[in-house]
């Protein structure tokens, strides 16, 4: 029985009411995340068939195993989003998911399951990478959204190995720090 | 405590799932072993989500919720007893450190303090195993069907319907398990209520004895932190209601 939750309950109860079987709780965290969850899916895929076979593949994983998001260790939105991204590799890899999803942790504080809270969120994202040097965020984009390995985007590149790697960590490190109050 | 500068590309690079071959490797069997470097992989990993950010935008069409909402009402779902108590990360860490010791101190070939380490994981591993199966012995003779329930009342009573609500404030947690419960009519279940000290009753479950007339409700979705003045249960619809619609039949007075 979840008839008590509200439009603006936090993430970590309605998790609670999904382990308890409430599929109003369910809808309400599809409404909450699934543009997060389509989007990484469709820009990763590239095709609106695929990206909504992956939005119904992650919702209904967490329908099934909601034990698999551990609340004290991050939001329901980040974990969403990086389990859609990986699974969105592996499918554009053709190739059997390679992490369980209940191996997943991610640390990140920012809360995201409200509208305003998302969007100011979306709003810094766009800002760092827009002021980030082009070479340094198409790196990024290139290991997040393409899944490539650092030895293929420096076959791509031309970069040197070491240098791949150099812009690649402190690309995430210039995105953590927008995020430091 | 810091990470260990030699691997802090390749964690970022790991996080990403960038990292291959022999790298990966070296890097997954220093993670078994360095907390610290774990702590900054799920915190690279929260810095990936940010990037997934930066792609959002698109909304999905709207027959994908109703194809969601109608592939999970056909998967009916059994209450789950949380499992917050005992997650499986820290086991698999132990199961992934003693591996990785494991194979170091074959390497090094009887490294006295590799085998103390060793030592202790298993030690941990083991109290965590005893921990897990006395929690589940615990939890099974509240819930399995063959449980029996005995409630003891005076000599020659006739036997009265007992409630018993164990409830934590502030986890949200609760426990109810009744006995002697009468047989319910047709398309009617029993609900349990939190009545708070101000404000309506919460709905806090509906079950259905068995045949001897036992129940239990474990943990079902209820806010925290809610003060409670008293636990009452009244017969329902068996879907359950909002708020009452009959008066109750069994009452109990928290703090007594």
């Amino acid at each position: 029985m979840s008839s008590d939750l509200k439009g603006n309950a936090p993430d970590v109860r309605l998790v609670a009411a999904i382990r308890s079987g409430s599929e109003q709780a369910m809808a309400q965290v599809y409404d909450r995340y699934s543009s997060v969850v389509y989007s990484v899916a469709l820009r990763v895929t590239g095709d609106a068939g695929a990206a909504e076979d992956l939005l119904q593949e992650i919702f209904m994983q967490l329908w099934r195993n909601p034990g698999a998001f551990d609340s004290n260790r991050g939001s329901l939105g980040a974990w969403l989003a990086v389990i859609t991204r990986n699974r969105a590799i592996d499918s554009i890899r053709r190739r059997r998911p390679e992490t369980d999803i209940e191996d997943v942790i991610v640390s990140v504080e920012p809360d995201m399951a409200g509208d305003a809270a998302r969007s100011q969120a979306m709003k810094k994202v766009r800002g760092t990478l827009d002021n980030m040097a082009p070479q340094q965020r198409s790196l990024l984009e290139m290991a997040f959204f393409e899944g490539l390995t650092h030895s293929e985007i420096a076959a791509k590149t031309g970069e040197p190995l070491g240098t791949v790697k150099t812009r690649i960590r402190s690309g995430l490190l210039l995105l953590r720090k927008a995020f430091v109050p | 405590m810091s990470i260990h500068e030699q691997f802090a590309e390749d964690l970022a690079l790991y996080a990403l799932g960038a990292l291959q071959g022999e790298e990966r490797t070296t890097i997954e069997q220093h993670l078994a072993g360095c907390a610290a470097c774990r702590q900054e992989l799920e915190q690279l990993r929260g810095d990936t989500a940010y990037l997934a950010l930066s792609a959002s935008g698109p909304q999905p069409p709207q027959r994908s919720r109703q194809r969601l909402m109608a592939a999970i009402a056909k998967e009916s779902r059994r209450v789950e007893v949380p499992k917050h108590a005992f997650v499986w990360w820290p086991v698999l860490q132990w199961i992934g450190a003693a591996a990785a010791a494991a194979v170091v101190a074959l390497l090094l070939h009887q490294n006295s303090e590799l085998k103390q380490r060793m030592s202790a994981m298993k030690t941990e591993f083991a109290r965590q195993h005893i921990q897990l199966e006395r929690a589940n012995r615990v939890v099974a003779s509240f819930t399995a069907p063959e449980s029996q329930q005995i409630t003891l009342v005076a000599a020659q009573a006739p036997p009265q319907p007992q409630g018993k609500a164990f409830y934590l404030r502030n986890q949200g947690s609760l426990v109810f398990l009744a006995s002697n419960m009468p047989a319910l009519p047709p398309q009617k279940a029993y609900e349990l209520w939190i009545i708070p000290t101000s404000g309506a009753p919460i709905p806090a479950g509906v079950f259905k004895p068995n045949a001897h007339g036992g129940a239990t409700v474990l943990n079902p979705p209820i806010p925290t932190g809610v003060e409670a003045k008293a636990f009452a249960i009244t017969v329902e619809p068996e879907a359950g209601v909002d708020a009452p619609t009959s008066k109750p039949i069994m009452v109990g007075v928290a703090g007594e």
